[in-house]
């Protein structure tokens, strides 16, 4: 029996005392920014772990940028916990010794100034996560003490309103206000009456209104402009090899170029073929303007959105058939539940930078940390899956082995890259680097994005390689040598198997599709412009300023 | 460095509504277009030959950042070439078209090369102007121009603005059967190139540089030219644009 006097109710305890130094600076729970980094001194504790609130798109810069300039006497030694370091706040406070340990899933723009920071020794970290991963440690072992998000608005008790871009708001919010953390929001406005909650006050500790509003980034767009007859002729690909083939109707899209080219097609390829209402039915994805016309067209019948996209706030609103909406009339994203959905869906496909022999793939380069975001989740086999479709029931088909095997379906995780990336580059490598930032990194194992045993097909300018039905690893390598073109990797193929493969479907050319490959111009796009999207939109979409070309 | 067999240019001859004619298409995504030796002189041995063979017009598919500075005097000279044997083939009464579509817009040498020609056809994506917007933003500074501001870039040197200030002659929609109809309208007809033009449009620049000293922004120039709403100028699709510059020829401003 343990003594009856042990105190089970520190963290509660400390709350108290955190929100009682708090509000000497706080009118109500409302905080005025001049004070906001005489608030963080009051409320965190050194050696506490903070979460910073920065998704894809959205950021707490003004509290990011409030925290940097903190006291290292006051606070120190923190542990910050949180998905994405973007801005250099979010890495000013480790080279102040504000911060020392992270865990986070995502480093884009700033991945090179981390690496080093981590080789001076400023930031020992713990671990890149996927996102599903990191909030799931929140309601494990790295639940935040301190929780500083990113809103649109706030009323005077403390709701918050976060807009279109919930992102992942409800997550932090849950994790850190149920484990008695300090929950603080920064607002572009204070007003009386919100359009809707999206976090309730009680689950609130402090708002600050910022003097401006809080960061936010349109990394989703893509100039129709700009993509290639090489990445129309892959699109073409896909949607008779893959999509028409399985019978896709649920799926997730990866955010780049080539993606794009699919969705931009959808209306005049896949119309033609007869595929509306057969496939690219439901997508978890954010709301991309390259999604319009296929949307317009009523191929995209239901969209569940990770974050919004800046300009496409009016169209999504008006599209609550597709999309999900809240009572205001605005989009709620939620990056947990997407990526959820997108877990549980037929498909993903998405690109890479590079792919090695067992179809391990990695945006790990030498010299840069960025980490995964999203794709690990949506490109891994759902093994948690029961339900079933004609795709997932078809591809655990060609992927089993063996008769007495006990049948099940899978998830088809394709990759879609060209042979060789900018500055001719070859996209396939016999080695990862991946492989020389594991020892730079002191990880245990070498940073994969999407692992080769959970891709299914790797499709490029060449043909699609159906990794399913591969036999053996040797067969494996070899179909995917047999798509890798010129590089290196690609001219070690063996031309009997290639042939042999052809055969058995383990490699299929755009002429084994029917595909005419001098019908692979920008003709073949539904829109070839930013322009064109917003006349798709009937002048909904309002692209901002940076992507107009008029 | 990358090389490629045309040099980032195709020249040709064939025929268009049944007109003979010779052109020259810029391949902007070899270089950004730029105007190297070789690629200079196949601009300038095509019309030469045109000198020679009278088609029905030259016609000139720019998609251009200028000169390609990494070929120094080579490139410069052959800009020059081109510049020199344009203007021979103009005072000889052969029409020389430029059309300007692309991504890269023109810019640099090849915009005094548009600048040459007997008409220009754009469409609203075409950009014309000297330097590019980075160069003015690396020299002046973003507070003078924010080259990431891409509606403030268009409304400064996309085609619409040039069209407005009589710098291009024709706005048609993106779209190839437009660019083409614009161009067979254009065949034989050519501008004449005499003293006297080079005067009247030397004394039309003085008095535009007089009249737009103090406009801040493209828009302010709309608004002085009457048009009523410059603000919805940027979003008009091109047949809506040509009616409100009929218009205003039309009043004479």
């Amino acid at each position: 029996m343990p003594p009856r006097d042990r105190v089970m109710n520190r963290v509660a305890l400390r709350y108290q005392s955190r929100i009682k130094r708090g509000a000497a600076l706080a009118n109500g729970k409302v905080v005025d920014a001049k004070d906001a980094t005489a608030l963080l001194e009051a409320v965190i504790e050194p050696g506490d772990r903070v979460c910073i609130e920065g998704n894809n798109q959205k950021h707490a810069d003004f509290l990011s940028a409030a925290l940097a300039a903190a006291s290292p006497g006051k606070l120190n030694e923190l542990h910050i916990v949180q998905s994405n370091i973007a801005l250099p706040t979010h890495l000013d406070i480790f080279e102040s010794g504000i911060a020392r340990k992270l865990d986070f899933c995502y480093s884009g723009p700033q991945g090179l100034r981390l690496f080093n920071l981590i080789g001076e020794g400023k930031v020992e970290v713990g671990a890149i996560h996927t996102y599903l991963e990191l909030y799931s440690r929140y309601f494990v072992d790295l639940s935040p003490h301190v929780s500083l998000i990113a809103a649109e608005m706030a009323d005077r008790e403390g709701n918050i309103y976060t807009g279109p871009n919930t992102e992942d708001t409800p997550a932090i919010a849950e994790a850190t206000a149920f484990k008695s953390g300090v929950l603080i929001a920064q607002v572009n406005r204070v007003v009386d009456r919100l359009p809707r909650v999206d976090v309730p006050a009680d689950w609130v500790s402090f708002v600050v209104p910022a003097p401006k509003p809080h960061y936010i980034e349109p990394i989703f767009t893509r100039d129709p402009a700009a993509i290639t007859e090489v990445q129309i002729l892959m699109a073409m690909m896909v949607i008779r090899g893959i999509y028409e083939k399985y019978s896709i109707a649920t799926l997730n899209h990866g955010i780049g170029f080539d993606t794009a080219a699919i969705e931009l097609i959808l209306p005049t390829f896949a119309e033609e073929l007869g595929l509306r209402g057969k496939i690219c039915r439901y997508m978890s994805v954010n709301p991309c303007p390259t999604l319009i016309p296929a949307i317009e067209s009523g191929f995209v019948e239901g969209i569940h959105c990770a974050g919004s996209e800046l300009g496409m706030e009016r169209y999504v609103a008006e599209r609550s058939d597709v999309f999900f909406i809240g009572r205001d009339g605005s989009m709620r994203s939620n990056r947990v539940f997407c990526q959820l959905a997108g877990h549980y869906s037929d498909l993903f496909i998405g690109s890479t930078l590079q792919i090695d022999l067992e179809g391990n793939s990695s945006t790990a380069t030498l010299d840069r940390i960025t980490g995964f975001g999203g794709a690990p989740n949506f490109g891994s086999d759902s093994r948690g899956r029961r339900h079933n479709s004609k795709g997932w029931l078809m591809a655990g088909e060609e992927g089993r082995r063996d008769e007495r095997a006990i049948p099940r379906g899978r998830k088809l995780v394709v990759q879609m890259v060209e042979t060789f990336r900018e500055g001719l580059t070859p996209t396939f490598v016999e080695r990862l680097d991946a492989w020389s930032l594991m020892s730079t990194f002191k990880s245990p194992i070498p940073p994969v994005m999407i692992y080769g045993d959970d891709v299914t097909h790797i499709v490029t300018e060449e043909g699609i390689a159906n990794l399913l039905l591969c036999r053996t690893l040797e067969e494996r390598e070899q179909a995917i040598r047999s798509v890798a073109g010129y590089t290196a990797v690609g001219l070690g193929r063996d031309r009997r198997l290639v042939e042999q493969f052809r055969r058995r479907g383990v490699l299929v050319y755009p002429e084994d599709l029917g595909i005419d490959k001098r019908m692979a111009t920008r003709d073949l796009l539904a829109a070839r412009s930013i322009k064109d999207l917003v006349r798709w939109s009937g002048g909904l979409y309002d692209p901002p300023a940076r992507f107009r070309n008029w | 460095m990358p090389v490629a067999f045309d040099d980032g240019v195709v020249t040709g001859e064939g025929l268009i509504a049944g007109h003979r004619v010779l052109i020259a298409a810029q391949e902007g995504g070899f270089m950004g277009g730029a105007i190297g030796e070789v690629h200079g002189a196949k601009i300038t041995g095509l019309i030469e030959r045109a000198i020679e063979t009278r088609p029905a017009a030259v016609i000139l598919l720019l998609d251009s950042g200028g000169v390609r500075l990494q070929e120094a005097n080579a490139g410069l000279l052959a800009m020059g070439e081109i510049h020199r044997v344009l203007l021979d083939a103009r005072s000889t009464g052969l029409p020389i078209l430029g059309a300007i579509g692309g991504r890269n817009g023109c810019y640099g040498g090849t915009s005094i090369i548009a600048r040459c020609c007997d008409c220009l056809i754009a469409s609203e994506e075409g950009r014309l102007s000297i330097s590019g917007p980075e160069v003015i933003e690396t020299v002046e500074g973003i507070e003078e121009f924010d080259a990431q501001d891409r509606a403030l870039v268009w409304r400064t040197m996309g085609a619409k603005h040039r069209r407005l200030i009589d710098e291009i002659d024709v706005i048609v929609p993106d779209d190839m059967s437009a660019f083409r109809n614009a161009i067979i309208a254009q065949l034989n007809v050519s501008r004449p190139l005499s003293l006297e033009t080079l005067e009247a449009e030397q004394s039309a620049l003085r008095r535009r540089v007089e009249r737009f000293r103090d406009a801040a922004d493209a828009r302010d120039i709309w608004r002085a030219l009457g048009v009523d709403s410059p603000e919805c100028v940027s979003e008009m699709e091109a047949d809506d644009f040509n009616r409100l510059v009929e218009g205003l020829e039309g009043s004479g401003s």
